[in-house]
């Protein structure tokens, strides 16, 4: 068994799987029940003044039968009084001394403000704090949320007035509404933040009903921009995530969210970079007890590795990301296909006629059996037939040798003029 | 034809600049390609044609060319 225990910045939880702050972090009914089931921490549900919800508030992107592939919510923070959810939190604690308890906060950008909730949120023994500068719809109107989230000073001030009188560490909770994220972790590391987290959710609009034109979801007919997450948002998520992660400036730990759905996206973010796992929409999906799988899975995992614990895990693959004019022009991979496996259905022939670079060629044998074959050396490798096929082993990408290295960034050096005569 | 064709044919006119003795010693790239301008010294009086252009289209050759320079380069060193 490996030790799935993690110290995230500070803060300590008997595993890396916590429930973002959310609908399933609301109350202390929900987040004991959440610790019972097998989660290491939660992020409880944004505190500050309570608000007023509308009712109608989420929506489901469903694809070709497969429900939820993402989620869209217009809900807002906390709706219930300060002291009604320190008192939960409070007991919460009591009850699960080792679980991480961590608050998220979100106020005016004053620092009284910060000071204020940070001292009366602490003072019932929260393990750490996130500070919500990514929430992106209604308090965003207000000047909150992904409003501050999005401007680097507001981000840096904000954190900073938060540090002052935090006495547990500080995550602070990044918008991906923003063309560089790591401009604004930067300027949450400047302000001395512990830690920062990402992502909060995507500006979506889920749907329009095409028979009464209505937005999806609507209130009373009318729709407002919402948050989007679930697994459609992963790979946005990911590439956040690392790109903090091989950022040099941004030396705090990450922990990271969107799209986590099984133990296997977990690794990706952890491989990334996480050192901790933030959920939300696959409890919301599926319920608390997902979590039983991924701590299975995680410790199967790291077994199978022969890797001892989670710390083991984090950042491996930050190295292997890096900037487009770094990778190799020389390398070269080729389709094959494996006529006795593959059904004829000729999608890779459409895909790569139609779409791609030509060379899937549909052939006759001698004796009148159809079959696909790809001229390798028209190939470029780009994926997309492998991507369409629907039978697993029917396409494989081969490696080709094909010399030494040559990078992009490498060969703009070496043509630059003058290019001497030997 | 084939990319891969068209390849083979510039690959075939710059390697054989080279059998001859050139070497590529500038590099224009535009919205046209790449212009490769191949010199080599003079061998002989007789000798006229020390600098050729070649106009380069696909992709493929101008990784080739760009592999060549850097081999070029390296064994200069």
């Amino acid at each position: 068994m490996a030790d799935l225990r993690v110290n995230f910045a500070g803060i300590k939880a008997p595993n890396p799987f916590w429930l973002a702050s959310a609908p399933p972090t609301n109350s202390g009914y929900q987040v004991q029940r959440a610790f019972e089931a097998g989660w290491g921490g939660a992020v409880w549900k944004t505190l500050g003044e309570p608000i007023l919800n509308v009712s109608s508030r989420f929506a489901g992107t469903h694809f070709n039968g497969q429900r939820v592939v993402g989620f869209n919510n217009i809900e807002l923070i906390t709706d219930r009084p300060l002291e009604v959810n320190l008192q939960e939190i409070y007991e919460t604690k009591k009850k699960f001394p080792n679980h991480a308890v961590i608050a998220s906060l979100m106020v005016e950008p004053k620092q009284e403000k910060w000071h204020e909730i940070v001292k009366k949120v602490q003072d019932v023994g929260v393990d750490g704090f996130e500070l919500n500068f990514g929430c992106p719809h209604g308090m965003a109107e207000r000047g909150m949320g992904s409003a501050s989230g999005q401007v680097p000073e507001l981000v840096e001030k904000q954190t900073y007035w938060a540090k002052e009188a935090a006495k547990v560490p500080v995550i602070v909770k990044l918008t991906p509404n923003i063309t560089d994220i790591t401009a604004t972790a930067y300027a949450a590391v400047q302000g001395g933040a512990d830690a920062v987290s990402m992502i909060n959710t995507i500006n979506s609009l889920a749907g329009v009903d095409i028979d009464t034109w209505k937005t999806i979801p609507n209130v009373a007919g009318k729709g407002a921009h919402g948050g989007y997450c679930g697994p459609a948002v992963k790979p946005i998520a990911l590439n956040m995530v690392a790109e903090c992660a091989r950022n040099p400036e941004i030396n705090v730990p990450i922990s990271g969210m969107g799209g986590v759905s099984t133990w296997k996206d977990a690794v990706e973010f952890m491989l990334m970079g996480a050192g901790s796992i933030q959920v939300c929409t696959a409890a919301m999906h599926h319920g608390f007890s997902i979590v039983e799988d991924m701590v299975d899975g995680l410790n199967n995992y790291l077994d199978d590795k022969g890797i001892e614990s989670v710390a083991g895990l984090i950042g491996q693959s930050v190295e292997k990301y890096s900037d487009w004019g770094h990778l190799d022009l020389n390398y070269k991979v080729v389709a094959r296909i494996n006529n006795d496996v593959c059904i004829n259905c000729n999608k890779c022939h459409i895909a790569c006629e139609d779409t791609s670079h030509q060379c899937i060629d549909m052939l006759t044998s001698e004796n009148g059996n159809a079959y696909l074959e790809v001229r390798e050396e028209d190939c470029v490798g780009c994926n997309l037939c492998s991507i369409v096929c629907p039978v697993d082993g029917a396409i494989s990408m081969v490696e080709i040798p094909n010399g030494e290295p040559m990078t992009w960034n490498q060969r703009q050096e070496a043509i630059k003029l003058p290019i001497c005569n030997s | 034809m084939s990319s891969y064709a068209e390849f083979l044919e510039e690959k075939k006119k710059i390697d054989e600049l080279y059998e001859k003795g050139y070497t590529i010693t500038a590099v224009r790239e535009d919205l046209s390609g790449a212009y490769l301008t191949f010199e080599r010294s003079k061998l002989d009086l007789n000798d006229i044609e020390e600098k050729i252009e070649l106009h380069i289209l696909t992709a493929d050759t101008r990784k080739y060319f760009s592999n060549l320079i850097i081999a070029q380069q390296k064994e200069l060193i």
